[in-house]
């Protein structure tokens, strides 16, 4: 049995989540879906947890401050500068220092971790994928046996796609 | 170029595309000139930052005791500038605050620009420029570091984290709105908008990961911002210098930054959105709401003065009163009102709703309070130290022409490259206004209905 994709275009994302609620209601997993924006609707609709990439910025965040902790006590020890009579160790202005790396790692790791998961870079493109999904239209792309093709397009038609197109995979 | 298809009072998603993706296409000869000029003033400014490097500091205005004049007020300038970027592509996200979707492409590109510009000065008010590497802790033979107690230490982890995190925060939001110039542009800017798109194809996939780290990496730079105005102050209040040393500065430089950037921001989007023709996504309704931040920011601003001066008069401390009688009254006192017209009283007339969306007026006012913004640093900078501890010790100071074109140089390189960018990335999110497009249509039937 060949597998086909089912390309099928909606003009709001409404009808976009309607579409994937109908899909998981007829037990269809194995799609994706196209947005020009980012919609909470099709999010919830999909059903899937928060992204991982919180803690990702979580860790970059901690090793900032673990890095500023280092940098300021170990290069202190290292060049030993009476300043005034005051302790060595005067670690209040450290702060400063452990915040800016905070935020620094934090955002390059929170950067590479949004790409890393969520695929890019990248030159192949997704199956199914169009131009018009940048612009104005919502799609999903519905990868199945040729068998059951036509029972996921009449699902597909009844939550009020545009345009529905079968193409092999 | 001529004004863009008008888009009807309901705009679709495909009259935001088509909109600024015609921003984008291939620019005239006035445009290139325009480029030209601004780069022949960066090229001058470059060959006399050469001869100063050559030469020495010399070349420049600086005498004892003013050691910081032009560069370093140039620095906090620019710094400055830089923040109402992020204070409206971060800290208003956060808020959800609904006209700053049409605007914030551009002020944070005016504040990538801004950074880049700012972080210069440091470099050319340098004598030995070759050892500015010398501010970060790096292994060397001699176990030599930096102290971490130095506010310029601050500073340097302060101004190239901002550039760094402001860098990638524009560039995430950049990834997606380049993908719809990739779709749109042929030829050679095809294959550019498709490298620098990386492949983006707006999956759930891709949106889920980018709306988490969008959120938290605007979580980062909201604190960041106001650190780095902070620290940039510290420069100065960590020090004795009578005029400097007071505990209000860092509020009352973080005010100061978002007052003279937004500013900013509305100096270059008035004739950008007419040259460009997209007066139909930049509203006046945007406009009143940027002008009400320069009104709030410019009361606070004001209101730090009144501080600044009531401190100084409470405390009794009489070398401080000295320092700002001179600022006040002194050969530089012209200087200081000016300032307080252009800070103080110009902003006033904000108060007035007509003013505020009368976009001439409104330009007219802006400019005034980016040159008081300006003479507010220089008058802290370089005015406090005119007047030192030691009255044997006080002098004037005249910049060179050296220091005057760099300075001219620097808004000449501002201005290129922003106008290099809004030409060729799109210089308004199709994305963010496609998602609050409820409140573009809003605005646009109220331009509408002021206009009829």
């Amino acid at each position: 049995m060949s597998t086909v994709a089912i390309i099928s275009s909606f003009a709001d994302d409404t009808q976009c989540a309607n579409a994937i609620e109908q899909l998981r209601a007829a037990q269809v997993g194995d799609f994706n879906t196209f947005s020009p924006i980012p919609s909470h609707r099709i999010e919830r609709a999909i059903g899937r947890s928060k992204s991982p990439v919180r803690w990702i910025v979580l860790a970059g965040g901690i090793l900032g401050v673990l890095a500023g902790l280092a940098i300021t006590i170990g290069t202190t020890y290292e060049w030993r500068l009476n300043a005034g009579g005051k302790p060595l160790l005067s670690w209040p202005p450290f702060i400063v220092i452990c915040f800016e790396l905070m935020v620094l790692l934090g955002g390059i790791f929170g950067f590479l971790g949004v790409m890393m998961l969520s695929g890019v870079p990248t030159t192949e493109m997704e199956p199914g994928y169009d131009g018009r999904f940048g612009e104005d239209r919502f799609g999903i792309v519905v990868r199945c046996d040729e068998a059951e093709a036509a029972r996921i397009e009449l699902v597909l038609k009844e939550s009020g796609a545009e345009e529905v197109v079968r193409e092999g995979a | 170029m001529a004004a863009a298809p008008k888009i009807s009072a309901e705009p679709s998603y495909r009259d935001i595309d088509r909109s600024v993706l015609r921003v984008m296409e291939p620019a005239g000869l006035a445009y290139w000139a325009w480029i030209g000029f601004c780069f022949t003033l960066v090229a001058i400014a470059a060959a006399l930052w050469a001869r100063q490097i050559y030469t020495g500091l010399g070349v420049t205005g600086l005498r004892q005791p003013v050691m910081w004049a032009i560069y370093i007020t140039n620095f906090v300038f620019w710094v400055g500038i830089a923040h109402s970027g992020t204070l409206i592509s971060a800290i208003l996200f956060l808020f959800r605050t609904k006209w700053r979707t049409a605007v914030y492409r551009a002020a944070e590109t005016m504040t990538i620009f801004a950074v880049a510009t700012a972080g210069l000065f440091p470099l050319i008010h340098l004598g030995r420029v070759w050892f500015f590497y010398w501010l970060l802790p790096y292994p060397n033979e001699r176990s030599l570091q930096p102290d971490f107690r130095s506010p310029l230490v601050w500073d340097a982890f302060a101004v190239s984290t901002y550039l760094t995190i402001s860098a990638l925060f524009w560039t995430m939001g950049l990834i997606p709105d380049i993908a719809n110039a990739r779709e749109a542009a042929s030829g050679w800017r095809k294959k550019f908008y498709t490298v620098l798109a990386m492949g983006w194809q707006g999956t759930d996939r891709q949106w889920r990961h980018y709306s988490m780290a969008y959120l938290l990496m605007a979580g980062l730079a909201t604190p960041l911002v106001l650190s780095v105005h902070s620290v940039v102050s510290w420069d100065f209040a960590m020090a004795i210098n009578p005029g400097w040393h007071s505990t209000i500065f860092a509020p009352y430089f973080v005010a100061g930054a978002i007052f003279s950037g937004v500013a900013m921001v509305i100096t270059l989007l008035i004739p950008m959105r007419r040259l460009l023709g997209i007066e139909d996504l930049l509203t006046e309704w945007h406009f009143d709401n940027l002008a009400k931040v320069v009104l709030l920011t410019s009361l606070v601003v004001s209101y730090a003065y009144i501080t600044e001066a009531f401190m100084t008069w409470y405390a009794g401390d009489p070398i401080e009163q000295m320092t700002f009688h001179m600022r006040y009254f002194g050969p530089w006192g012209w200087m200081y009102w000016v300032m307080v017209l252009c800070n103080c009283v110009m902003p006033l007339l904000l108060f007035s709703p007509r003013i505020r969306v009368n976009l001439r007026a409104l330009w007219i006012v802006t400019i005034f309070v980016n040159i008081g913004m300006w003479f507010e640093r220089f008058v802290i900078i370089a005015g406090s130290l005119t007047a030192n501890f030691e009255p044997s010790q006080w002098a004037g100071y005249r910049p060179s022409i050296t220091e005057i074109m760099i300075t001219v140089g620097s808004f000449a390189w501002f201005v290129g490259l922003f106008s290099l960018f809004s030409r060729f990335l799109p210089i308004i999110s199709m994305t963010e206004l496609k998602e609050g497009i409820v409140w573009l249509r809003k605005a646009l039937k109220m331009d509408r209905a002021t206009a009829a």
